[in-house]
């Protein structure tokens, strides 16, 4: 791509030309391919071909973005010129700083051992015809079913006016399924994500066969012998699916600086931690909750941001203490600290904006047997399917998919939509056994304006929640 | 443009495609986003690309193609594909033309429009007028055109253009309103009016105690009520009857909402997201989907009308149907009427986070967001926080008890994702749960 990268070099040095004070520009070719099988039929086969630059500029102490995938030094000349001169034209009153950061220059890429460019489409196809014949041998009544197997290959050649020069790789893969099962009136949905960074190779990984088997399996026992789930206070062990899922909404998401200086205030929302409330206690000392975006094979991993931070581990709760916000450049300087690698776009279109990458749960030492035996009465929640927070970040409701009840320490029939309504610092505080059986899913995460529904991945090991109201 | 359309058309036929169809869209949109009353980034896209739609021997595949230099190219590639790939039997073809279209032009006033910062500082105006201290929010300027050409005989061009404003006023983290502009013609413009409106609502929730569980009459303003009914036009796709993502189900003829409900989709009629055609080129029009209260009909493209037995409703998306935008057709009651109405209940202003436990029998919850106002013998009596609505997509269209008589164009981020025009609702016996102590 040596023609695109002195595209993105000439736009960095014609912003300095035209008065920005700082200027970035990224280079982004992204080779998506995905196709559903909706109740056995491939309903259709997307394979894209995407790429263009993006420059971001600072002038006037203003920020401008403008976007073209036409690669001609003419193009990149006509969207620098739009992006100084927007701007410009934004008239701040106070000014737009970015934190102080080390320039780079690197080439990384994420390990592919059978890369996805070489795998037929047959292959792909055949992996999921083969877990959906499993999942309709089983002989339940499916009455509606879909997978959505998607991989990307995505390129990208960052350049700023301090000298960094990033070359990366990573190569994406995804499955999503739907599963929909009646038994009489009754009705039962689920639906799972799995990714991976990497190649083809991932798809092993998964185990989806299995899992998608356990699913129907547990779908229909909560069909046929599933009971109304009991309500009042009561001790809850929460598998990983749920860990994480609370760990994305409750801690991830309250923890964007972005977010927290009121920069999505009319979009993804506000939080109700203040810019100020480092340091807050949110939950018991056994709550570790950790974003990772050098956790490898995960699928938003990356070793350099798309500002050209340098990745690392974030703690953002640690012993129940709001530990570290997620920062980019310009959180960071009006925080008054660094930056740690939290910028992210979707695409060559758009901004980069604090992200969450992998966030979960950090496992402990208690097994699921023992975190059980200890229950006289309570709930067994593995899956949840419906959930939703406020924009505060501070009211979580989890519904459950697969439960079971639990009588002194044994588990016992299945019990349906079982309800967690809880704050989060109520959910987080009743915390007092923390397991290591760490699995994660993936998921795309909603933000920004114009969206960007980007990869990411949320997991935890089983936890226990002592004397929580459910219903 | 139109040249390359066809081109890519003619490509793929002479490659032994059945059908084709390609969309080359230009897009020219702007964008201001601003946050704690100052524009935070200022945005410009210059994109030309082609969705493409290829079918050969009934093998379905699409693409979009962003070099467009090298568009043979790309369709070379993407036949190939087809043919690794498998038959989709459900497939029935793409609609048959020539179509004649509505002659529509976006207004010039608006494709000349390149600053944005005036409406902004109008927006914002407005709102710290009615007593906000921080606003936040996005203008819009979409500019897009697109050059059709299908294997079935159609060429079409449509240049489309509007504005958008969205706003959110707080007067502190918990106390906070709404408010949303959306034109076609710069003269219709009201980015100070949605301000105002975000503002008023803002300064109203201030002190706001938290919120009991509970059933209540609740009025919805439009920009909830818009929620709700673009849940029930995006259920209506036909895909996402078979996919199990709907609760609409076989319920058509059948009652989904009360005899005060009719609603269509009209892809035609002026709104922002009007369009002249579908993606499989079909003109656009009224398709009335609930007659008071009655189910008539799902969206449809070619393909699914086939397998319903009916025809497209010209809703066609690359590959599944989707609404344009939404209508509730207004009641009779004034503003002030409607909240009359209300002897103890609750008023709802915007949500977020909309949510299935099950998209069949339609469970769902979303989080109430911005004011919620308690509200005795239609006066607002109190602000309140920190609960959710929990209840049934066919529940609540059912219990709809009145409308009002000016709908509003509403869109949302996330929320309401085509443009509905709604009016006040209100809904009788809605479930409203908070977190536990």
């Amino acid at each position: 791509m040596n023609a695109e990268m002195d595209l993105v070099d000439f736009a960095v040095d014609h912003a300095r030309t035209k008065g920005a004070t700082y200027a970035e520009a990224r280079f982004e070719k992204q080779d998506p391919e995905n196709f559903i099988l909706k109740n056995g039929v491939l309903d259709a086969l997307y394979v894209g071909h995407d790429q263009g630059i993006g420059v971001r500029v600072l002038a006037n102490g203003a920020l401008g973005f403008a976007a073209t995938n036409t690669l001609t030094k003419s193009a990149v000349r006509g969207i620098v010129d739009d992006a100084v001169k927007i701007a410009k034209a934004s008239r701040r009153k106070t000014k737009i700083t970015f934190a102080q950061e080390d320039s780079i220059a690197m080439n990384w890429s994420v390990p592919e051992s059978k890369k996805l460019a070489d795998v037929p489409v047959e292959e792909k196809i055949a992996e999921i015809r083969n877990v959906d014949k499993e999942v309709t041998g089983l002989g339940f009544k499916l009455a509606a079913r879909f997978f959505n197997l998607s991989d990307n290959r995505i390129r990208k050649y960052f350049a700023n006016s301090e000298g960094s020069r990033i070359e990366s790789y990573s190569p994406r893969l995804r499955v999503f399924y739907f599963l929909t099962m009646l038994e009489g009136a009754a009705v039962e949905q689920a639906a799972r994500n799995y990714g991976w960074s990497g190649g083809w190779e991932g798809v092993s990984t998964w185990g989806l066969s299995d899992r998608v088997v356990e699913e129907a399996r547990s779908m229909h026992k909560s069909l046929t012998e599933g009971k109304k789930s009991p309500e009042g206070k009561m001790d809850l062990v929460a598998g990983p699916q749920v860990a994480g899922i609370a760990s994305h909404e409750s801690c991830g998401h309250p923890t964007e600086a972005d977010r927290v200086l009121g920069r999505e205030a009319a979009q993804a929302g506000k939080s109700f931690i203040p810019p100020e409330g480092i340091g807050m206690k949110v939950g018991s000392e056994l709550v570790n909750v950790v974003d990772d975006p050098t956790l490898e094979h995960a699928i938003a991993y990356y070793q350099t941001d798309d500002e050209g931070v340098k990745a690392r581990r974030r703690y953002l709760y640690k012993e129940g203490r709001v530990t570290e916000f997620l920062q980019n450049r310009e959180t960071a300087a009006a925080l008054h600290t660094r930056s740690n690698g939290a910028a992210r776009a979707v695409n060559y279109n758009v901004e980069a904006i604090v992200r969450m990458a992998n966030t979960f749960v950090e496992p402990k030492d208690h097994t699921l047997e023992e975190m059980l035996e200890d229950v006289k009465f309570g709930v067994y929640m593995k899956t949840f399917m419906e959930w939703n927070i406020d924009d505060k970040r501070y009211n979580a409701k989890y519904a459950g998919r697969e439960a079971y009840l639990v009588e002194n320490g044994e588990v016992k029939h299945p019990v349906r939509n079982t309800i967690i309504e809880l704050t989060t610092p109520a959910f987080w505080s009743a915390v007092d056994a923390v397991g290591k059986d760490l699995d994660f899913e993936a998921g795309f995460c909603g933000k920004s304006d114009p969206g960007q529904a980007l990869d990411a991945s949320m997991g935890g090991p089983t936890i226990r929640l002592r004397n929580v109201y459910l219903r | 443009m139109e040249d390359i359309a066809s081109r890519i058309v003619d490509k793929a036929v002479s490659l032994g495609c059945k059908d084709a169809v390609a969309d080359v869209i230009e897009n020219r949109s702007y964008q201001i986003r601003f946050a704690r009353n100052e524009a935070v980034i200022s945005n410009q896209w210059r994109e030309s690309s082609a969705s493409v739609f290829l079918v050969h021997d009934k093998r379905v595949v699409a693409t979009d193609i962003k070099d467009l230099t090298k568009a043979g190219e790309a369709v070379e590639r993407l036949v190939k594909i087809a043919r690794a790939s498998q038959p989709n039997p459900e497939y029935a073809g793409i609609a048959k033309g020539p179509f004649r279209y509505a002659r529509t032009r976006p207004d010039p006033k608006v494709l000349s429009l390149d600053e944005g910062g005036k409406y902004v500082e109008a927006a914002i105006g407005g709102a710290v007028d009615q007593g906000a201290k921080e606003c936040a929010g996005s203008f819009w300027k979409y500019e897009d055109e697109h050059f059709l050409a299908t294997s079935n005989g159609v060429e079409g061009h449509d240049h489309r253009a509007s504005l958008y404003l969205s706003i959110r006023a707080l007067v502190s983290l918990e106390s906070s309103g709404h408010g949303i502009a959306c034109a076609t013609k710069l003269s219709q413009f009201t980015p100070e009016k949605a301000g105002q409106k975000a503002g008023h609502i803002a300064s109203l929730a201030r002190a706001p105690k938290a919120g009991k569980a509970g059933r209540y009459t609740v009025l919805f303003d439009p920009l909830i009520f818009g929620s709700l009914t673009d849940q029930v036009g995006g259920r209506l796709s036909a895909w996402a009857v078979l996919a199990g993502l709907s609760p609409f189900g076989k319920k058509v003829g059948k009652r989904v909402a009360s005899p005060e409900l009719t609603l269509y989709d009209d892809g035609s009629a002026d709104s922002i997201g009007r369009k002249r055609f579908d993606a499989e080129g079909v003109p656009t029009r009224r398709n009335v989907l609930v007659n008071k209260g009655i189910l008539k009909t799902y969206l449809h493209n070619t393909s699914t009308a086939k397998k319903f037995k009916t025809k497209t409703t010209g809703n066609a998306g690359l590959v599944s149907p989707d609404s344009h935008a939404v209508f509730v057709k207004p009641g009779d009651r004034s503003r002030d009427e409607i909240f009359s109405e209300v002897k103890d209940g609750l008023w709802l202003t915007n949500t977020w986070y909309t949510r299935y436990q099950s998209y069949v029998t339609g469970d769902l919850s979303t989080i109430p967001r911005d004011g919620i106002f308690h509200i005795r013998n239609g006066e607002v009596v109190g602000a309140l926080k920190d609960i959710r609505l929990t209840d049934n997509l066919l529940h609540l269209m059912k219990n709809i008890v009145a409308l009002g008589d000016e709908p509003e164009q509403m869109m949302w981020w996330g929320e309401v994702s085509v443009p509905n025009f709604v009016p006040y609702a209100l809904i009788k016996d809605v479930g409203i749960t908070k977190s536990a102590e």
